[in-house]
């Protein structure tokens, strides 16, 4: 079932590709249905998934490249589960977003339903060779969708994308290979390597590893210093292709560090924590304060990404450093939840973007103003997902954040006052964006505005909507998420 | 040597496919001279059956025990039939694209001849255990290439680029040949095995000369810096079709001698060819990467990127005595080339005769106006610039893990730091397919023979990078009796 639901999305895309030429309806519509069955078939995991069963749930493996150990190992814990869930989620959101555009409508719905493919297999992967696979399946798609579909400067961006990414999982794979090698008998099986942490007692190694796959999932994630390619290739993107490489594909950076790095050399995690926690805190308190100097609303958000993100950074540090069971566990968890509420909420904000510059043309914070009186359901949903951003009680932001600053509290509380005032700072740059677009005095143009399509309101409503159920029954996450870090906080 | 003994050891089913080969291209050439019309197809199709015969006697060898032919001069082992096998394959995919880009022209009877020469002197080049026999091989392979080159005779860059092959071709071949001689001289054999058992307690530093030397000639077959120059400049003049032979075949064959050479006469212990490798490979990843990407028509650029690709495999070349898996990663690695080389090489050739140019211009918008082509062309660069799941991309794990294993890190962090950079003029090649539109659209139709070409290798690429098992094995059964 579990390879079912990877291949789902490919395999739709394939049929998508042999549809006649002048059906672009067609092939949104079986776009549509293929990102439904796969929502469904991730809904079935979910039903069969035991929250007291461990890591390598629905496991299947097969061989593939016996000759060097590599085989094709694929199974769910609790937080691959919940980004699988995600992964299904947007991309259903987003086939129905885009529902009616016609622009080389095939190689669109291919290249979203093969990153579908790379993410959830990804998020599956029990096996590094495997797992760095789809981490470039689920990659290399973006370039093409940014590059064709993008804005003014595409070019740029999707190469800047591009190479960013290639040199980040370069390293990465550098540092694969490098504790496949420290295995006896040689291995990519993450068990496995979870299980003998192979470069416990070599040091330098074991550091020289711990940084490249630091620079790989950090790219992704991203921290500071290595966050460059990210406004840009958000600006220029479509609005699809910004809700799934916020949504999506900066999970697979966290999920990375929470899965592969923290696990595969703890000790390692912890002897440069106070790395970790700076860059952290500098990732958190510049996204924030590179999004209020912003005038480009999709560029704002693009930034809070930074800040957001670096919860999960944080949270991954804290558990490492931390001697009790149960604060890792907090961390844990509120980076998991992290994940997940950031997925939906700024895929949501990056939706609502898309929105309003499909009808006004521009993204400039000034040429907006007074847009509740004009339109209402727009604002009402705006304001939602901005609220929940800024971590509002009753959204699934607040739990997730609130979780890692307790989590810090018990770590440092310098750590914790720094959170918060990354916290505040963010808090700031939303109500602020409210404030300019949704209240004061219309604009000239406003009234040409038109009120939201169904499929727009769905669209985002369903992130809003998902976001606000996870504030207001936490449990229906953090159950399965628990069942994760219960075993990944022991080390 | 008395001539009993010499009746002996005449084993002609040790070079049937060599035979087959050679006497197909013998008994064409005065057919070449007198074909016209449909009948200039007929080589062709004579030598794309010696091939398919030659495929079919070598793949056994994969599985036969070793033996030497030829009193000790002609090895048939597994390695001999992997490599030939290689090559075997690379003259098939380059004939359908060759037959097609001089159909209808007086060169279409006469390539095949010249690939099917090159293809008997790769082949031969490749189980040649005797130093007399590697020196001849290696003037076969080359010259039938030189020939290849020049066959748009009326060209002035064809010319230009022949002239400058032919001769740092003989120039180089000149002082291998000469190296040669002092592995002779040390031992007073012309036989590898026996000159690496009796080299122990000669002079290290005659040694450590003839290695220089030897090196030359393969490097230049190879296109190693400093012995690539030629390269570029044969490559943009030589036709597409042919200028993807010339960067595949001559190149398996000299990385196959190599590995024999190596590691049947040179211990590693007598001349520290490891590190020299190692370090000749780093240059010649970081010079053919940083030169290719100023480049602006494509076959210069694949020429640069294919010095930068030499340079990846000789990374585990230069670990080929202390991993034990460096020898199979470069089997798979060479067959991953060729399949992607050859598709991006073909699909060049088929813009080529559509357009009449090979530069950015040429390509732009190609997406839109050859949808399968520019697919094909995107995934063999993508696959050059190691995404997976392509061939390229498990080629340059393999690669990887082989220079990691045999203690050389650094290298390993250069080629990555390489593979980084060279995703620059892969990429920019694919967006100006994909992220333009087209300037030219009418196009000339191609013919056949390049998809044919075209597919066969994107389903290699395709399938040996997803199922890598299928190359990695029988990679693997070639690499066992060297070592």
């Amino acid at each position: 079932m579990l390879t079912i639901t990877i291949f789902l999305p490919l395999l739709t895309g394939l049929v998508v590709l042999t549809l006649p030429r002048n059906r672009p309806d067609l092939v949104r519509g079986t776009a549509l249905f293929g990102a439904l069955l796969t929502l469904i078939a991730a809904i079935i995991l979910w039903v069969g998934f035991d929250p007291s069963g461990g890591n390598l749930q629905w496991r299947m493996t097969a061989p593939w490249i016996p000759a060097i150990g590599a085989s094709y190992d694929v199974a769910i814990g609790g937080i691959s589960l919940a980004l699988i869930l995600l992964t299904a989620v947007l991309l259903t959101v987003v086939m129905v977003y885009v529902f009616g555009e016609h622009d080389r409508a095939h190689a669109h719905a291919f290249l979203f339903l093969l990153l579908g493919t790379g993410l959830i297999g990804l998020f599956a992967a029990r096996d590094l060779l495997l797992f760095y696979l789809f981490f470039e399946v689920g990659l290399v798609p973006m370039y093409f969708i940014v590059g064709i579909w993008g804005g003014e400067h595409r070019r740029y961006a999707a190469l800047k994308f591009f190479l960013y990414t290639r040199a980040g999982s370069l390293a990465m794979l550098l540092g694969f290979l490098a504790l496949y090698l420290a295995m006896e008998p040689h291995t990519f099986s993450l068990p496995a390597i979870i299980a003998a942490k192979p470069l416990a007692h070599a040091p330098l190694a074991a550091a020289l590893v711990f940084f490249a796959l630091l620079i790989g999932f950090g790219v992704k994630l991203p921290i500071v210093p290595l966050h460059n390619w990210l406004p840009d290739a958000h600006v220029e993107a479509p609005t699809e292709g910004s809700v799934v490489l916020a949504g999506l594909q900066l999970k697979m950076g966290g999920y990375g560090l929470i899965a592969v790095l923290l696990p595969a050399l703890p000790e390692t995690v912890a002897r440069f924590g106070w790395l970790l926690v700076i860059i952290a805190l500098v990732s958190l308190l510049y996204g924030a304060l590179a999004a209020l100097a912003q005038s480009d609303m999709k560029r704002l958000v693009a930034y809070t990404s930074i800040n957001h993100m670096a919860y999960v950074a944080l949270g991954v540090a804290v558990a490492a450093m931390t001697g009790s069971v149960a604060a890792r566990q907090l961390a844990l968890n509120g980076a998991a939840v992290q994940m997940v509420s950031h997925g939906l909420l700024t895929g949501g904000m990056f939706l609502m973007v898309g929105m309003l510059q499909h009808r006004a043309g521009t993204r400039e914070i000034d040429r907006f103003g007074g847009l509740i009186g004009r339109l209402p359901a727009f604002s009402g949903l705006f304001g939602l997902l901005a609220f929940g951003s800024l971590g509002l009680p009753g959204f699934s932001g607040f739990i997730a954040e609130f979780q890692v600053i307790g989590a810090a509290l018990q770590l440092s509380v310098w750590v914790a006052a720094g959170t918060v005032l990354g916290l505040i700072l963010a808090t700031g740059v939303y109500l602020l964006l409210m404030a300019r677009t949704l209240m004061g005095t219309p604009s000239p143009g406003a009234d040409a505005l038109t009120a939201l399509s169904p499929r727009e309101a769905w669209s985002a409503g369903a992130l809003a909507a998902l976001s606000v159920l996870i504030g207001i029954l936490p449990a229906v996450l953090i159950a399965a998420v628990d069942s994760a870090t219960r075993i990944l906080a022991q080390f | 040597m008395p001539e009993a003994a010499s009746m002996s050891c005449m084993d002609l089913g040790a070079v049937v496919p060599e035979m087959v080969l050679a006497g197909l291209a013998l008994a064409m050439v005065p057919i070449a001279g007198w074909a016209r019309g449909p009948w200039r197809r007929f080589p062709a199709w004579v030598a794309l059956l010696g091939l398919l015969i030659a495929m079919g006697v070598t793949a056994p060898m994969l599985i036969a025990a070793p033996r030497e032919a030829f009193c000790g001069t002609y090895a048939v082992d597994p390695f001999r039939g992997f490599y030939q096998l290689v090559i075997e394959a690379g003259a098939i995919v380059t004939l359908f694209a060759l037959a097609t880009h001089f159909r209808g022209t007086e060169q279409e009877a006469q390539a095949p001849i010249a690939l099917l020469m090159a293809s008997v002197g790769g082949m031969g080049l490749v189980a040649a255990t005797d130093l007399g026999l590697i020196v001849l091989f290696l003037q076969m392979v080359s010259f039938p290439s030189y020939l290849l080159v020049l066959l748009v005779r009326s060209d002035r860059p064809a010319q230009e680029g022949t002239l400058k092959y032919f001769l740092y071709g003989a120039a180089a071949l000149a002082v291998m040949a000469y190296g040669l001689t002092f592995l002779f001289g040390l031992t007073g054999s012309l036989n590898l095995r026996v000159i690496g058992t009796s080299l122990a307690g000669t002079d290290r530093a005659w040694i450590a000369l003839a290695f220089g030397l030897v090196l030359v000639g393969y490097g230049f077959e190879m296109t190693l810096v400093p012995f690539h120059v030629w390269a570029p400049d044969a490559f943009q003049g030589g036709t597409a079709p042919a200028s993807g032979f010339v960067s595949v075949v001559p190149k398996v064959a000299a990385f196959a001698g190599l590995l024999r050479l190596l590691l049947e006469a040179l211990p590693q212990n007598l001349v520290p060819w490891p590190v020299v490798l190692a370090i000749v490979a780093a240059v010649t990843m970081t010079f053919g990467n940083l030169v290719a990407l100023r480049q602006i028509t494509l076959k210069r650029l694949l020429a640069y990127s294919s010095i930068a690709q030499a340079g990846y495999m000789l990374m585990a070349v230069a670990v080929a005595e202390r991993a034990p898996d460096a020898l199979p990663a470069v089997g798979y690695y060479l067959v991953a080339y060729l399949c992607m080389n050859l598709a991006a090489f073909a699909v060049l050739a088929q813009v080529e005769r559509m357009f009449g140019r090979d530069d950015y211009v040429a390509i732009r918008g190609l997406g839109r106006c050859a949808p399968w082509p520019a697919a094909a062309l995107a995934l063999a660069l993508l696959s050059l610039a190691g995404i997976p799941p392509l061939a390229g991309f498990a080629g340059k794990v393999f690669l990887l893990m082989a220079v990691i294993d045999g203690g050389f890190t650094w290298l390993a962090i250069v080629a990555a730091l390489n593979m980084a950079l060279a995703l620059y003029y892969y990429a920019a090649i694919v967006a100006e397919m994909y992220f333009r539109e087209p300037e030219q659209t009418e196009a000339v139709a191609p013919g056949a023979g390049y998809a044919w070409a075209i597919g066969l290798c994107t389903a290699g690429t395709i399938a040996f990078g997803t199922i890598p098992s299928l190359a990695l094995s029988m990679a693997q059964l070639g690499s066992g009796m060297l070592r």
